[in-house]
């Protein structure tokens, strides 16, 4: 199910939901839930289906069942808008989870650092671990791997006759790792790879390097 | 008045302008004043305008004997129009009457054209004769206190209502109707149509089945006997005529003499892609047409289609390439002759083209047929045929489209406001809802205050209110207009405006083609040659180029399928290629260099036969299928044996197919003996094996999306009007993936498979053409190199890949290609 991934020695997977383990610091790395954006559309009348709602955390509670991480790591674009309702099940889903939590904050992330501070949530523009720099947008910088998540990649691939997909993605290239987007109802945006990338799509629960 | 006094004076008024009225214009005026509803069946250009207007004006005359010197203002009648651009001609019509007859009657129009002022001026002081859409129709049940403007109004008439019929705008205008009819105590509703199949049923949808109005309703049919001649433009050299090809620019020259020799000829090709080609290569070939000839079609800008419309008129051009854009409305008297390119696909489009010629009553109308490849001779064959026997194609109106009445009851909700169980009635009275069943009405009245079916407590949806007394109504501001915004929205692909950098307007374009050039590209658009440099909210920004270009935009609506009556009479002709000479068409005749090749290896089928034919190429082993059934049933039926082929072993298929077979093609022979042992042809399980070929979800998904814009769920924004809503701006696709995981028994996604179904794929058609082919005798051919009739299949590019290999595996073989490159 999950496809492991060697980079400067330290050993990740990369799980199917579009999350990143990191073994040697048992750490959990998330990136572009966009929670609240379901909620923002129906305030606005735009009837799109409550259930991705709670979706989204039982998706989360798989992932951390799974590896019984250490500690989760936001990569940006936690929370989609301003406050509304899904921010209740947010504290109820932090307040039951009981994981150390860090938000690496992106620009989405318009709430009041405060309010995650109140949760117990760190939040920091920029994570460096190791020779290791979490940011939520992509950046390359020397003496660093860059991982980081903002522009929901995908991957087109094509075949003979009229043949098409376009998948969500792990993007890898020499210096950084690019995470897909997590939650429900995110959209993606298909890459184009150059020589040296590697590409790692998700389709059908699994992931599937390119 | 008596009737008697006011058919004097509608019979006078006709002579004082040297006409004589038809039968079936007496007829709907004497309908009309007896206070009947109906149907009435007649051409463009034969004064179906004056058959309505007349009695509209008699009738007011009638109730207000003082009408020469008092005016009660107030909207009194309606004449809805699909087309805004023939409001000006149907006003001035109306004028006419209504200023001759010395009534003091207003006319007006309102459609998506007028100005704000002129609404605002309409909304105080309604005319008393309104010329409008089914779109602004709409719009004025959205505004409040509706109900005052329609007391009135005694009349309301859908012009080309089989244009609307078979369309989302039908099933809008089919519940608009049902209000007008609640609202107004003494409503006339008469449709105007031309010659369809299923009139009658034309006649039910609009009145709604079980009405008072449909008890009480005439369909009165013009029976004009307009005599059509059809003349078929056989190749000189048969033999050497290509077998396959869509464009038909072998026969210019034919056509240039039937230009020279007409007054006025109107060249209808099936694209807009055709259409640029054709026009670009008549001119290149005949520099001496410059300035003579026009282009018209729907992508180019207002202005220039106007000023070509009036061109037309003032007799001032020799001949307009055209597509669809000219099909409807406005009289040009000066065409004398129509040249139909390629397959129309369909009688009643061969028809009303037909009819643009000669466009005067007692005429002759003439037009040629041009065929592309040599088999559409066949085509040319059946359509004289279709002509004379009058087989004319039904138009299949919609059913429970959950979208547009959640628009519908949205607009209700955004005006005054609705209570469920006086307005459950009035739907279920119309022909789209006829049953529409109490827990669906629940699902769509849940859908319009939750947003879903059960209560949740963090929810946060807004949109319709109920009121303490259980009104519907919504309340908020920025939703009403949103939804105001949203009405009507026709919905097609998203087109950009297409202009020079430096300022000019030249026409719209699909945004999926444009989104296929880089920068620094050249295409061929409204007869130039643009240079791609970007795109700028919403607008492409080109320049002239001088660079050839092969890049023509091909638009998506260009491929239609032929209708079912005109496939059984492509079959007929087909088969006739077996019969004596004597009872053979000259276009049969003319093919037989054509069948002769064809018999070598294979046959000419007869009505009994149901041909296969099977080959290898380098490409790979061919199997080819002739069901003569359209290009939808085929393109349905090629998945469905596809998939129920891939069931015996896993295999991978590329599917290609036209309006005579289809095609599968792999990298393995298939056993055709298997298949026919299996009864892979059987009409058993069909739907259910048709969901699961792999194609049905993409088809569903690309219908979601009209569905979703409709329904509110989308919000496609308004660059033009500065309404931004961008953070509100979300993909339909996005939409429809997250319906499929989390609320799949959603009505509004279950919609998108039951059009996929019935209008996509022709579900019904495929049933009986399954069972039509159990009946037949199978002759399966093992040919050594492809025949005449696989030819235009196997040389087609577009095509679709079937497989049963499982995703991952499919993936890994394609990135396995991708290597290899």
């Amino acid at each position: 199910m999950v496809h492991p991934l060697q980079i400067h020695g330290q050993h990740f997977d990369l799980h199917p939901s579009g999350v990143l383990f990191w073994r040697e610091r048992q750490l959990l790395f998330v990136s572009d839930l966009h929670l609240g954006k379901v909620t923002h559309f129906r305030k606005y009348g735009a009837a799109v289906p409550l259930q991705a709602i709670p979706g989204n955390f039982s998706l989360l509670d798989e992932c951390i069942g799974h590896f019984n991480p250490k500690g989760l790591y936001f990569l940006g674009d936690l929370f989609h808008s301003h406050m509304n309702s899904e921010w209740q099940l947010f504290e109820d889903w932090v307040r039951g989870t009981g994981l150390t939590m860090v938000l690496v904050s992106g620009n989405h992330d318009v709430i009041s650092p405060l309010k995650y501070e109140s949760l117990g949530i760190a939040v920091v523009g920029e994570v460096v671990m190791d020779g290791f720099l979490f940011t939520h947008h992509p950046q390359e910088r020397d003496g660093y791997f860059a991982v980081s998540g903002h522009i929901h990649p995908a991957y087109r691939l094509r075949g003979t006759g009229r043949q098409s997909l376009r998948l969500p993605c792990f993007f890898k290239s020499a210096r950084q790792l690019i995470l897909p987007a997590f939650g429900a109802f995110t959209g993606m945006h298909a890459l184009t790879r150059k020589k040296g990338d590697e590409v790692y799509a998700i389709a059908d629960q699994q992931v599937i390097k390119i | 008045m008596t009737n008697a006094q006011l058919f004097e004076i509608a019979i006078s008024w006709f002579r004082a302008q040297q006409w004589e009225p038809f039968p079936f214009q007496k007829r709907s005026w004497e309908a009309f004043l007896e206070g009947r509803h109906g149907l009435l069946n007649a051409p463009t250009g034969s004064g179906k305008t004056y058959a309505l207007w007349l009695p509209i004006v008699l009738d007011f005359m009638k109730k207000n004997p003082a009408y020469a010197t008092r005016h009660q203002p107030g909207l009194k009648a309606i004449w809805i129009t699909p087309l805004r651009a023939l409001s000006l001609e149907i006003r001035q019509s109306a004028e006419r009457v209504t200023r001759d007859l010395g009534t003091q009657l207003t006319v007006g129009i309102r459609t998506g054209d007028t100005s704000p002022a002129e609404r605002a001026k309409q909304k105080k002081q309604m005319p008393d004769l309104l010329i409008t859409t089914p779109e602004s129709l709409q719009l004025l049940l959205a505004t409040k206190g509706y109900p005052a403007l329609f007391r009135n109004c005694s009349a309301i008439i859908v012009d080309e209502w089989h244009e609307l019929l078979g369309t989302k705008r039908g099933v809008q205008m089919e519940l608009g109707l049902s209000r007008l009819r609640a609202l107004s105590q003494d409503l006339r509703i008469w449709g105007i149509s031309a010659t369809i199949g299923n009139l009658e049923q034309a006649l039910e949808v609009l009145l709604g089945p079980y009405t008072v109005a449909m008890q009480n309703s005439v369909l009165i049919r013009a029976k004009l006997n307009k005599q059509i001649s059809v003349k078929s433009i056989i190749p000189p050299e048969i033999e050497t005529y290509p077998w396959r090809g869509h464009l038909g620019l072998r026969l210019l020259e034919e056509v240039i003499p039937i230009i020279n020799n007409s007054r006025t000829t109107l060249l209808f090709t099936n694209t807009r892609s055709q259409c640029e080609i054709w026009f670009q290569k008549i001119l290149e070939q005949h520099p001496e047409f410059a300035g003579e000839i026009a282009m018209h079609h729907g992508s180019i800008n207002k202005e220039t289609r106007v000023w070509v419309e009036q061109a037309i008129r003032n007799e001032s051009l020799r001949a307009v390439v055209c597509t669809s854009s000219l099909d409807l409305g406005v009289d040009f008297a000066p065409v004398e002759t129509v040249i139909q390119i390629g397959g129309p696909k369909g009688v009643a489009r061969f028809f009303q083209r037909a009819g643009r010629s000669g466009h005067r009553p007692g005429k002759e109308s003439v037009i040629y047929f041009l065929p592309t490849h040599a088999i559409e001779l066949v085509e040319a064959s059946a359509l004289k045929k279709a002509v004379a026997t009058q087989a004319v194609e039904d138009r299949m109106p919609y059913l429970n489209s959950y979208d547009v009445l959640v628009q519908y009851l949205t607009t209700l909700a955004v005006s005054d406001g609705f209570y469920p169980g006086e307005l459950y009635e009035e739907v279920r009275q119309t022909f789209c809802f006829q049953a529409l069943s109490r827990e669906q009405w629940q699902w769509i009245l849940n859908f319009l205050v939750l947003g879903s079916q059960s209560l949740q407590s963090y929810d946060e949806y807004k949109k319709v209110e109920v009121e303490a007394d259980g009104r519907f109504k919504v309340n908020h501001r920025g939703i009403a207009l949103r939804h105001r915004l949203q009405i009507g929205t026709i919905v097609s692909d998203a087109h950009l405006l297409v202009r020079y950098q430096k300022g000019g307007y030249i026409g719209t374009i699909e945004e999926w083609f444009i989104s296929k050039l880089k920068t620094g590209d050249v295409f061929t658009f409204a007869g130039r040659n643009l240079e791609f440099i970007r795109i700028k909210e919403m607008q492409v920004h080109v320049r002239n180029s001088r660079k050839k270009t092969s890049k023509v935009p091909s638009w998506m609506g260009g491929r239609l399928t032929l209708s079912a009556q005109m496939s059984q009479l492509l079959r007929e002709e087909l088969y006739s290629a077996g019969m004596a000479i004597g009872a053979q068409s000259e276009e049969i005749k003319a093919l037989k260099p054509l069948f002769d090749k064809q018999r070598i290896e294979s046959i000419v089928p007869r009505p009994h036969e149901f041909l296969i034919e099977t080959f290898k190429t380098t490409e790979g082993y061919h199997h080819l299928f002739y069901p003569f059934e359209g290009r939808f049933v085929h393109e349905a039926m090629g998945s469905l044996l596809g998939y129920r082929i891939s069931l015996l072993a896993p295999v991978t298929f590329s599917l290609a197919f036209n309006d005579y077979g289809f095609e599968l093609l792999s990298d393995k022979a298939v056993d055709i003996q298997q298949v026919l042992d299996n009864d892979l042809f059987s009409p058993d399980y069909m739907l259910e094996d048709l969901q699961k070929s792999l194609n049905a979800t993409e088809m569903a998904r690309r219908k979601f999306r009209d569905i979703a814009v409709i329904s509110g769920m989308v919000f496609t924004g308004y660059p033009k009007k500065g309404v931004r809503m961008k953070h509100l701006q979300s993909n339909s696709q996005l939409l429809f993936d997250v319906f499929k995981d989390y609320e799949p028994d959603n009505l509004l996604y279950q919609q998108a498979y039951t059009e996929t179904f019935e209008h996509q794929l022709e579900e019904g058609r495929l049933r009986r053409a399954l069972e039509r082919i159990a009946r037949q005798e199978v002759c399966w051919k093992t040919c050594q190199r492809p025949t005449p009739f696989s030819f235009p299949i196997i040389t087609d590019r577009l095509r679709e890949k079937l497989s049963s290999e499982k995703l991952a595996d499919r993936i890994r073989r394609m990135a396995e290609k991708l290597m290899k490159r």
